[in-house]
């Protein structure tokens, strides 16, 4: 689904990610840690197509397409999807709207009949009804006035509407209390499918426990520098990143 | 020098005389009725005046004198049938419809009997012969108005073919709205129409007047010149709506002059996204404690548009807000003027006055001149203004993009809810919708 291979980006001459290799096939939870720093967000956002970041060299390849080739609403249209860290707000746009011009922007792009305002409502609502959501907030201005919590919610309710193949979760749990987390977790559970993968960005082990990632990747100084299952982040939560950074300097020594 | 500036208007007054002489010998047997001296005053005051140039501080940013540089022959009305007229009005608004072609009242496609209980509506000319109408009319023409008041106006009074007068009951609150459909057509000969409304809210009555202004032929040049006058008794709320949709090439001028008793509320709304040349004048002044006065306003402007909004508020009394909030989209080589005067007087302690002047500037070309001017005397109060400049926020394009709507789509909905958030104050949900569909055909067209 997802074949990252020596990715090495920049911003301003500085780099950020010094050679990223990542694979992750249909259906697979993969999670992605590491100390403040090390480039998680960089690479999410890379992935998303911010145009700030220099693309130094390496590929990208989504889906059998180049990643790196397609503009940004090209991406969402192929199947990806970013929860932001932290999502705008605008006021103006209701949830309703804006749900409604992203669905059919995808089905216009994809040559996908357009669904009647009818049908979208419907979709929009079970979807809500299925993570708790108040349709009642779909009249509210997208973002505007939200918590932490009911932004990241909001994000998965989109993710939920889009149904993309790849969801990328960007540090989603930061700033998040138990119980807000918890419902974050159990939306990206309730998507989880063969089809569809998931790449979990966390500098927390908390979220793990809910979403049970299949694989735990490190990220330090801008490389994947370990790569387990789950037990890694119980490993990293125990011990933190010091003795995985003393593993990275004593190699490089 | 002196000899340039004297005769600067002599062609403009020459064509005004002989149209109002044509006026007056067409009076016959009428020439007693109070309307012809109302006229009549009005006309002879405007000889003596000036009209303003841009070395006039109020009128510094629009220049008027391709709009009265023309000869204007009056219009001439048309035939619509009821399912042509139809497109005008709001789908789901009840209302009662005043439908007014190039000028003229064309009373088939009036609904004028339909009036709701607790509001009365009769022409300036019935009125005049009322004395305590005529009374409250004139005490309205010698209020301050700020810069409201102007030569426009006089113009207006000498030239109104059609004069309204609406008064509503003690108490009575109003939910039905009275709804003035000016339509214009064009026509080989240059045309000007005067709309003019005196509104009188009685003593904590509530109604609604709206006064929209569409073109069946977006090439027509023709000159809109209304006037509307509104004295809001103790606790009354008066709701004016000036919706306006004509053709690129038209010229609009609006005076609105209004005095508000103790606990009142005037509330203005307005759109603008036709015109060539547009120039709104709002003025308030409070008579009483306890007065809110709300100015909405929302304008597009594309190509070559000029449209500006210059409003006063006079805060006389202790007591009383007011809050204006103005939202534009300029793009190509339009030109956008906000003028926001709030005058605080020395006894208006506890006064709150809040101003909000925001436009986007889509392109290289297009122009916003903002000046907010607060001028405060008293001590104890509450003042704030802001007016914002920019583009449209990089972050919430890209977010939007995130999601797969395309770059024009992103910009287009951002804008939409830009200008959207003023509109969204309207009330009416018919008026709601067709403001904002209005505001997305011409945003789509561009």
């Amino acid at each position: 689904m997802l074949d990252i291979k020596d990715l090495k980006v920049t911003i301003e001459g500085k780099t950020i990610l010094n050679g990223i290799n990542l694979h992750v096939k249909k259906g697979e939870v993969h999670a992605i840690m590491g100390p403040n720093g090390s480039g998680k967000s960089t690479l999410a956002n890379v992935l998303a197509g911010r145009d700030e970041y220099e693309v130094e060299s390496g590929t990208v390849s989504f889906d059998g397409k180049d990643l790196l080739d397609l503009d940004v609403d090209e991406r969402s249209h192929a199947g990806m999807f970013l929860a932001f860290q932290y999502p705008v707000e605008i006021p103006g746009v209701t949830n309703a709207t804006f749900l409604k011009s992203a669905i059919n922007a995808g089905r216009e792009a994809r040559e996908e009949e357009a669904l009647k305002p009818v049908e979208i409502l419907k979709l929009i609502k079970s979807k809500a009804a299925m993570l708790d959501i108040d349709p009642s907030f779909l009249k509210r201005s997208l973002n505007e006035g939200f918590s932490g919590g009911e932004k990241k919610r909001n994000e998965m309710l989109q993710m939920a509407v889009l149904e993309p193949k790849l969801g990328i979760l960007d540090e989603t749990d930061s700033g998040l209390d138990i119980d807000a987390l918890k419902v974050v977790a159990e939306s990206v559970n309730a998507l989880r499918s063969p089809d569809r993968s998931f790449v979990v960005v966390t500098h927390y082990q908390r979220l793990l426990d809910h979403i049970v990632p299949d694989f735990v990747h490190v990220l330090y100084n801008g490389r994947i520098v370990k790569s387990g299952d789950k037990s890694l982040a119980l490993e990293l939560e125990e011990k933190g990143y010091d003795w995985i950074k003393e593993e990275v300097n004593a190699v490089s020594a | 020098m002196s000899i340039i500036s004297k005769d600067r208007d002599s062609n403009t007054k020459q064509w005004m005389k002989s149209l109002f002489e044509t006026y007056e010998a067409s009076l016959n047997g009428q020439k007693d009725h109070p309307i012809a001296a109302f006229r009549k005053t009005a006309f002879d005051q405007l000889m003596t005046e000036e009209f303003p140039t841009r070395k006039d501080e109020d009128w510094k940013y629009t220049n008027v004198s391709p709009i009265v540089r023309e000869a204007y022959k009056f219009g001439t009305s048309k035939d619509f049938s009821q399912e042509q007229f139809n497109q005008f009005l709001f789908d789901g608004l009840d209302a009662v419809v005043i439908a007014i072609v190039n000028g003229v009242l064309d009373t088939n496609l009036s609904n004028m009997d339909s009036m709701p209980d607790g509001l009365t509506m009769l022409t300036v000319e019935d009125a005049l012969q009322d004395d305590i109408l005529a009374g409250r009319i004139h005490n309205l023409i010698d209020q301050k108005g700020g810069t409201a008041k102007n030569v426009f106006l006089r113009m207006n009074r000498a030239f109104a073919q059609h004069g309204f007068v609406i008064v509503s009951d003690k108490n009575a609150v109003v939910e039905k709205p009275i709804h003035f459909v000016h339509i214009n057509t064009g026509s080989d000969e240059t045309y000007f129409s005067h709309p003019q409304m005196f509104m009188i809210g009685s003593k904590s009555s509530e109604f609604s007047v709206i006064e929209s202004y569409h073109s069946t032929n977006n090439d027509a040049k023709y000159f809109t010149n209304a006037a509307n006058y509104i004295d809001v008794e103790d606790n009354a709320h008066v709701h004016h709506y000036r919706l306006q949709f004509e053709s690129k090439n038209a010229y609009q001028i609006t005076n609105s002059v209004a005095i508000q008793g103790r606990d009142s509320i005037y509330s203005n709304y307005g759109v603008d996204l036709g015109g060539k040349i547009v120039r709104n004048n709002i003025s308030t002044e409070h008579m009483g404690p306890g007065v809110n006065t709300y100015y909405y306003g929302a304008y597009l402007g594309l190509d070559d548009q000029h449209i500006d909004n210059s409003t006063f508020i006079d805060h006389a009394v202790p007591h009383c807000e007011s809050n204006e909030v103005y939202k534009g989209i300029l793009s190509d080589k339009a030109r956008g003027v906000f003028n926001g005067k709030v005058l605080v007087r020395q006894d208006a302690q506890k006064t709150n006055a809040y101003q909000q002047n925001a436009s986007l500037v889509l392109s290289n070309n297009a122009i916003m001149d903002a000046k907010p001017q607060l001028e405060i005397y008293a001590d104890d109060v509450k003042c704030s203004h802001g007016a914002t400049i920019g583009q449209l926020d990089d972050e919430s394009v890209f977010y939007l993009k995130s999601r797969g709507l395309s770059d024009e789509g992103a910009k287009n909905l951002l804008q939409k809810a830009f200008i959207g958030d003023v509109i969204l104050n309207f009330r009416y949900e018919p008026i709601i919708e067709k403001v904002l569909s209005m505001v997305d055909a011409k945003l789509s067209k561009k």
